[in-house]
């Protein structure tokens, strides 16, 4: 190869003394450091970046030609580092300890709250600073007075600690008086409080003289969900993760409890009644509760549609369906 | 003389109408003197033969409290199915529709908005000149007769009483009509039903009904319209009193424009000039102030804009109300629309007959409503705007557009058309508005709707003399303009809120009407003074 004259030719350059030094991380040395390093500094860096700069320009001086030299780079970075990575990583140590006692502050200010933990899954957030509430679903359910949809004070009690149902109700123009039942039910409804920490659905009840108990969930997409088991699936889709049965192995099995019900709902006379209450009886057989070891929306659905079947009496249930019965109600609490 | 003129002057095509013009008249004025004569020919002829029921009908002389004939029992047609086989009875009534065929006579006797067939027939008791004589009484002509009600074996279809007919032995005439009327009251209330293509489509024109209020307000739907409204107002005082509102009225000739001196009328006041009250708001305030507590007032309102549409009048009839509370302005909210509620109701329940009625004309959607009221928060409205594809802004002023599609979509939602708009933004509401105290982009003002149409704006007002200034200020308001309105907040005031609402707009509202001059008896608006 050939040698290159120097790009830049050394000449003096006067440093003003107001200045204060930078470490010299170049390697285009400059002589003049040399020169000011007779000045009285008392900053160890500078100085030692001064011999480093002396030593450089002694050897810059003798390889003139050649001005980057990696393996004196090489030396500087190392010597540099030395130097200087005591402080850095004493200043390290500081921050990270700052980040460990505010995450400690901010666990206490959450054990204070009692802030739920999944707060991963949902959009609800707290009204901090400005920050909206929003509930998870606002729904709206039209009902008959003489159909009362039941399943909703089961699911407020169900729910209790994992999401709440607020619902408020409402009488239609079309409906003169609702009855002492309707307003037994609403009592009932008002008594479970609102947490507001947990997650939020929003339900409006309106008792209405419809034919069935419908569902509507958006005024722009007008398709209304027909049948109170339905709306039970609905919900049990939107709700906490414990009634989400649709990955669960038990999904066809909820799914066929849930249809008997429906069915039940329909039925008129006593003996297809006692039918469905047989139907319902071989799928429960020796589980827990219909959907397995735990409850689920199966078991809401059945519970809910037996109260409103007052001409199926105990004597109809099986031994294996009133002891389920017994159960449920701990968790359901009508 | 002049038409020769005329001629010479404007060319050919003048001349030609005028004499089509002349030919008609004198068409006009020959069968007139052709019908005169029929009937003068008719009368002679009737009057030779002997009238053996000479005393027993005819024009009466004028009432002008001769005798009290208090032997005469009047019976109202619609209490005429009790009085079936229980011997005479006299009925006063206008004479909807009369014609006389050889030796029978149909009248159809019409009260308010009853409607009887009554039967003239030849015989011992009726002369042949009595029949020729109901036959040519004018429509609209108010008559006495003194009849038998008899019960028929078929149903009359074309009268509301359809079981019996009266039968009558005397009848008189009190009050006789032209015998040209400028609209006629079949006409007028026949239903518009575009899709019957087999039906009459005579209609009257909504200017032609104005002029002639007098026979156009005769028509059923008309007679059930202003019952109602009558009922609206009612129904408010009721259910007000009960709840310990006292009634004030407040005066209607002030010295300064309350809410922005556009709108007013002015009124020359002896050497000054004074202004027509926009709205009551001023004296409502000033009476919470002098401890009523709970005042509401029905009052005229007047309000000078050049608006030539369906829902504004001129001069409409305000009904308001102002109360005061003690820690939050809910309390005042819920009363009203707690109020609102039970006019519903009470309407509902009360005069369904009326709303059949109107119904029979006019296409009425039933009005439903929830109870408790539905409140809905500004920023949930705005939300399902949004949601529905429209593009609105957090503090934007909500576009009449914009109001009814959130109507429309409240309806889909929760099928109801009554509801509440609570905490709209600051920027868009008068200066004396109290603003929210959480949120300063939000007020403690609130809107009610009623399908889809605002018909009350009310608010929590400011009740401290200092903040009223300040907020005065803010919004460019000449302080000094409205000095007397803030020195009344100067010694004592309770915290008060409250609303006023248009009592035509309501009732149009509540039967879906499409224009407010159908509930409004004689409306007044940018280009009608009378009648």
């Amino acid at each position: 190869m050939y040698e290159l004259k120097t790009l830049l030719p050394q000449f003096d350059i006067k440093l003003p003394t107001c200045m204060y030094h930078l470490k010299n991380v170049s390697l285009a040395a400059d002589p003049l450091a040399s020169g000011s390093s007779t000045s009285a500094t008392t900053s160890a860096s500078t100085s030692s970046c001064k011999l480093e700069a002396n030593w450089i320009s002694k050897t810059g001086r003798n390889a003139a030609t050649c001005a980057l030299d990696l393996d004196s780079l090489g030396r500087q970075i190392q010597r540099l580092l030395k130097d200087d990575t005591a402080s850095v990583a004493a200043r390290q140590e500081k921050v990270l300890k700052q980040l460990e006692e505010l995450k400690a502050q901010l666990g206490q200010i959450r054990a204070g709250l009692g802030v739920c933990g999944k707060t991963f899954q949902h959009t609800t957030a707290f009204q901090n600073g400005g920050l909206k509430e929003v509930p998870l679903q606002d729904v709206v359910i039209n009902g008959h007075p003489n159909f009362i949809p039941y399943a909703l004070l089961a699911l407020k009690n169900a729910w209790r600690d994992l999401y709440t149902i607020d619902v408020k109700t409402f009488t239609h123009s079309t409906m003169a008086d609702i009855g002492p039942a309707a307003r037994e039910f609403e009592a009932n409804l008002a008594k479970i409080p609102v947490n507001p920490a947990l997650p939020k659905i929003s339900v409006t009840l309106i008792w209405k003289n419809c034919e069935h108990t419908e569902m509507i969930s958006s005024p722009t997409m007008y398709v209304p969900i027909y049948g109170e088991v339905n709306i039970i699936r609905y919900l049990g889709r939107v709700g906490p993760a414990e009634y989400r049965y649709e990955g669960s192995p038990l999904c066809n099995e909820i799914d066929l409890v849930l249809d008997i019900c429906y069915q039940l709902l329909r039925c008129n006379t006593h003996k297809t009644q006692v039918a469905m209450v047989r139907l319902l009886d071989k799928r429960l057989q020796k589980q827990q509760y219909f959907g397995g070891s735990q409850m689920s929306v199966a078991d809401i659905g059945v519970y809910s549609s037996l109260i409103r079947m007052p001409a199926i009496t105990d004597k109809d249930l099986t031994p294996a369906l009133l002891a389920w019965r017994k159960r449920a109600k701990l968790v359901v609490q009508i | 003389m002049v038409e020769e003129k005329e001629n010479v002057a404007n060319g050919e095509q003048v001349s030609k109408k005028g004499a089509k013009k002349l030919a008609k008249a004198a068409k006009k004025a020959e069968q007139k003197a052709e019908n005169a004569s029929a009937v003068a020919a008719n009368n002679a002829g009737g009057d030779s033969a002997e009238d053996h029921a000479a005393g027993k009908y005819g024009l009466s002389e004028m009432i002008q409290s001769k005798d009290k004939r208090i032997e005469r029992n009047f019976v109202p047609v619609s209490e005429l199915s009790g009085q079936v086989g229980k011997g005479l009875v006299w009925v006063r009534g206008r004479v909807h529709t009369s014609r006389a065929k050889g030796k029978q006579c149909f009248l159809i006797l019409r009260q308010q908005s009853s409607t009887v067939q009554c039967i003239l027939a030849v015989g011992d008791v009726i002369s042949k000149q009595m029949v020729k004589f109901a036959g040519n009484i004018p429509k609209e002509s108010i008559i006495d007769i003194q009849a038998k009600p008899v019960a028929v074996s078929g149903k009359i279809e074309s009268c509301t009483e359809q079981s019996l007919e009266l039968s009558v032995e005397q009848i008189f005439v009190i009050s006789q009509a032209k015998a040209q009327l400028p609209l006629q009251i079949e006409d007028a209330s026949r239903p518009e039903n575009a899709d019957d293509a087999e039906g009459l489509n005579i209609r009257v024109n909504q200017d032609t009904r104005l002029d002639n209020r007098v026979l156009d307000l005769r028509t059923p739907a008309n007679q059930a319209i202003f019952r109602l409204e009558a009922g609206v107002c009612r129904l408010f005082r009721d259910i007000l009193t009960e709840q310990g509102f006292t009634e004030i009225h407040t005066p209607k000739i002030i010295s300064a424009a309350s809410e922005g001196g556009a709108n007013v009328f002015t009124v020359s006041y002896f050497k000054d000039s004074a202004y027509l009250a926009q709205s009551p708001q001023l004296y409502k305030q000033m009476a919470i102030a002098a401890d009523f507590d709970k005042v509401y007032t029905v009052g005229a309102v007047f309000r000078a804009e050049d608006s030539n549409t369906h829902r504004h009048l001129t001069e409409f009839v305000g009904l308001d109300l102002e109360m005061a509370f003690k820690y939050h302005y809910h309390e005042v909210l819920h009363t009203i629309g707690n109020t609102f509620t039970a006019i519903f109701k009470g309407l509902r329940d009360k005069y369904a007959k009326e709303i059949e009625s109107v119904g029979q004309q006019f296409k009425v959607d039933a009005f439903k409503f929830l109870e408790p009221p539905l409140i809905l928060q500004f920023a949930d409205g705005v939300a399902m705007l949004r949601e529905a594809g429209v593009e609105t802004g957090d503090e934007e002023d909500l576009s009449t557009p914009n109001e009814k599609l959130l109507g429309r979509l409240v309806k889909a939602k929760y099928d109801t058309d009554f509801y509440i708009l609570d905490k709209f933004p600051l920027a868009i509401r008068p200066f004396y508005t109290m603003p929210d105290p959480n949120n300063p982009v939000y007020s403690n003002s609130y809107d009610m709707f009623m399908r889809g149409e605002e018909i009350l704006s009310g608010a929590q007002r400011i009740h401290d003399a200092e903040y009223l200034m300040e907020r005065a200020k803010h919004h460019g308001i000449d302080t000094s303009k409205i000095a007397a309105y803030i020195e009344s907040f100067r010694y004592g005031c309770p915290p008060h809120a409250g609303g006023g609402i248009g009592m035509e707009r309501v009732v149009m509202l509540y039967l879906g009407l499409d224009n407010i001059r159908k509930t409004s008896m004689f409306p007044r608006d940018p280009k009608r003074l009378t009648p």
